[in-house]
């Protein structure tokens, strides 16, 4: 069986193709094969041809290709090459034996194009937090100015205004080269692509060509996948179900725009308005509550000061910040595994889902870790198809998919009743559509089962989707909170804490305003 | 101060002190030693008296290994040292157990002294522009020195996790059972890392055997020049101190 393909595509000079595809369906075995790492590093077999400036692949070894193609990969942590920031962004020119006083001036021209201040270039990358990472990785890839760029879901991990900065320079016009990016979530970067290629999931094209005809055209099939289609697309079509008739639209402005201009208008807003309705809480029952509290991670320096807040039963509180604002170091706090360094923390330990999942497996297979975790007896496998995990039963945990991890580690935690406090650390990093919707559905099981939960994410729209409340983290500390309908639009606060407002919001301005 | 200085020379300066320390079987050398390296930690490097004295004590401990050793077990620990008491500069008259108990420290605070005063990454890169060092080699190493931050994240997470399975919080220093638990998917971790590491420094154009520039060349200078001859010239006063008086 293929990891992927057969496929046949083409990036043309100054080209801008996006690859969309559910988990699992080939994206980043296809880019790692471009270059010829696969099969010349990591052994595969390879049928047909892959050429790049016309040149065919296997005819240079991959680090020769460094010259034509600058890649950026998903996680950059684990994938800085230098000891401190001006090394790593001169790592690239250096290997092309560029003379050192041009390789000064590319580093320069870099880190000003990236916005990163001069004194960071002697700071050691092991100092830099993930999103920091991520931009240096970027000036890296600017430095050394490659005709086509390889990006393998690149904003993934990175607060919503780093991402859009990231994006546009990864996007911006390249008359002689062109830029294939992967990403499982698109919506800021969709104006910018001038192609989209749909793989499905056995990895071959389902669909392909400019944005619009490919959503308008196979929105539904692509929904049905698992696949990511733009919020604006969904609405259109579940408008359609409704019996509203609209034009396809992209972006929620283009949707307000269809929406003024079509005589249901009415009958649309209530759809939308029951789309978007806020889940109807019962009287708040605080399980637990934060004091003037100083967190800080154990062995770390504060981090935050002054927090008070409090989770209630059956509540989803979200812990929205840019990267290094200190969500991770404060869900450690309110799950009770690390002391506050000041004030009070009142409540039962609680249980994170870390953002790396397999910090939680221990045992040899899917089925002993449920198992461990104290499933009653001949309820396991009851909890894993729960999970969709059932036919990974006998499957050692380090061997499952991304997605399958990450709910793997949620079935560990919710095998039993004795956390009720659960702390989810960016729940949807690196899962499609599909695998986003399920950790959704199960963060509102869990709530409606009287769960008090957390959700540490980036995604503001995943975050109006599932949670009730939010704190936004920034400067320190807790800049703003409560209902998440109010928080989240409120553009002054989500600006101050490096966020983005949720794709939504225009479409809930024109509800208010205009909708009835 | 003595972070400025080119690492080579520096790294050359301390092993060939080491050596003598080593070789020169003299508690007033050892002692000697070990208030230069204290000296230039605290003058020079502008660390604190509380910091340098704790710096010791790991080679303290393990000095004492020695020093314990030679008061209670003197009979079976005799002939060794009495073979080390025969060294070519050995002073008789000194107990042996307590020489090597300094010299566990003053070869210990020459490395602390390097350690503290050195740039690895400036290190890895002498090396590679004048030691020949391979450059896949050289960032292999950088790349390991980087993971060192990352395990001790990865441990933390682990340690988090097993607290909550266990329903309590982590220690804070993790017991020896804890700790060993830890190496494997410790090492499980570090290979993938390593793996995904490989496949980025190729991706980036990192090739055996091809030429390379690099962008901060370590320069010797007067300031290494002035350096290693004033080690050399202390090292010589502190031989002859040691032999004449």
């Amino acid at each position: 069986m293929n990891a992927v393909g057969p496929i046949s595509l083409t990036v043309g000079k100054g080209e801008r193709v996006l690859l969309l595809g559910p988990s699992g369906c080939g994206k980043s075995t296809l880019l790692q094969s471009l270059t010829g790492v696969i099969p010349q590093t990591i052994p595969a077999t390879i049928s047909g041809q892959i050429t790049i400036f016309g040149e065919p692949v296997a005819a240079r070894q991959p680090a020769d290709w460094a010259v034509a193609v600058g890649q950026l990969f998903q996680d950059a942590d684990q994938t800085l090459c230098g000891f401190r920031v001006e090394d790593e962004i001169a790592y690239g020119m250096e290997n092309r034996c560029v003379p050192a006083a041009d390789i000064a001036a590319a580093v320069r021209d870099a880190m000003a194009r990236v916005e990163l201040p001069p004194s960071w270039r002697s700071r050691r990358i092991a100092t830099l937090s993930g999103g920091e990472k991520q931009l240096v990785a970027l000036a890296a890839v600017m430095a050394q100015p490659a005709p086509l760029i390889v990006a393998d879901e690149p904003t993934a991990n990175l607060a919503p205004a780093v991402a859009a900065r990231l994006a546009a320079f990864l996007l911006e016009p390249r008359s002689e080269g062109g830029a294939l990016i992967v990403d499982h979530r698109s919506g800021r970067i969709l104006q910018l692509i001038d192609r989209i290629v749909v793989l499905d999931p056995e990895g071959q094209i389902l669909a392909e060509g400019n944005p619009d005809d490919v959503f308008h055209a196979h929105g539904d099939r692509m929904e049905a996948l698992g696949i990511w289609t733009p919020l604006a697309s969904r609405l259109v079509r579940k408008l359609a179900r409704a019996g509203i008739g609209l034009p396809h639209c992209l972006t929620i402005h283009e949707l307000c725009r269809a929406l003024d201009s079509h005589g249901h208008r009415a009958k649309a807003a209530r759809v939308l308005e029951c789309t978007f309705q806020p889940r109807a809480l019962s009287l708040a029952t605080p399980v637990v509550r934060l004091c003037r509290v100083d967190c800080a991670p154990l062995f770390g320096p504060v981090v935050l000061r002054d927090v008070s807040l409090q989770m209630n039963r059956g509540e989803v509180l979200g812990i929205l910040g840019a990267n290094g604002a200190g969500k991770t170091t404060l869900s450690q706090c309110l799950a009770g595994l690390v002391r506050p360094a000041r004030g009070m923390r009142d409540g039962p330990l609680g249980a994170i889902a870390f953002q790396n999942p397999e910090a939680h497996f221990t045992q040899a297979t899917v089925l002993a870790e449920v198992q461990k975790a104290g499933t009653a007896a001949g309820k396991d496998l009851a909890h894993l198809a729960d999970w969709g995990l059932e036919e990974q039963a006998d499957q050692h945990p380090f061997t499952l998919s991304y997605g399958q991890k990450r709910r793997l580690a949620l079935a560990i935690l919710t095998a039993t009743d004795r956390w009720p406090v659960l702390v989810l650390d960016e729940p949807t990093s690196g899962l499609d559509q599909r695998g986003a919707d399920t950790i959704a559905r199960h963060i509102a099981r869990l709530a409606q089962a009287g769960r008090a939960i957390a959700v540490v994410t980036h995604d503001m729209d995943f975050a109006f989707t599932v949670c009730d409340r939010v704190v936004v983290l920034a400067e320190g500390g807790a800049v703003s909170s409560g209902p998440a309908r109010t928080v989240l639009r409120d553009e002054a606060t989500i600006t101050r804490a490096g966020l983005a407002l949720p794709t939504v919001s225009p479409l809930l301005d024109w509800l208010e305003h205009k909708g009835c | 101060m003595l972070g400025v200085l080119h690492p080579l020379p520096k790294l050359i300066v301390c092993l060939v002190w080491i050596v003598t320390a080593i070789t020169l079987f003299d508690l007033r050398f050892q002692l000697f030693t070990i208030g230069l390296a204290a000296t230039l930690l605290i003058v020079l490097e502008r660390r604190s008296v509380i910091f340098v004295i704790g710096l010791m004590v790991p080679f303290t401990l393990f000095g004492a290994g020695f020093l314990t050793t030679s008061l209670l077990f003197r009979q079976d620990t005799d002939f060794a040292l009495k073979l080390s008491a025969e060294q070519i500069f050995a002073r008789p008259e000194v107990s042996a157990g307590l020489v090597l108990f300094f010299r566990a420290i003053a070869c210990g605070m020459v490395s602390a002294l390097f350690a503290l005063t050195t740039d690895p990454g400036q290190l890895v890169r002498a090396l590679m522009i004048h030691a020949r060092l391979p450059a896949t080699v050289g960032f292999a190493l950088l790349q390991a020195l980087n993971l060192v931050p990352d395990l001790a994240r990865e441990a933390q997470q682990i340690r988090l996790a097993r607290a909550m399975m266990q329903g309590r919080r982590p220690r804070r220093i993790p017991g020896p059972v804890e700790g060993a638990s830890l190496i494997v998917p410790l090492l499980a971790f570090a290979i993938r890392r390593a793996g995904r590491a490989a496949l980025a420094m190729e991706a980036r154009g990192l090739k055996a055997g091809a030429p390379r520039s690099h962008l901060n060349r370590p320069q010797a200078g007067w300031a290494d020049l002035l350096f290693a001859s004033c080690a050399a010239g202390l090292l010589a006063g502190g031989i002859c101190f040691a032999r004449i008086f």
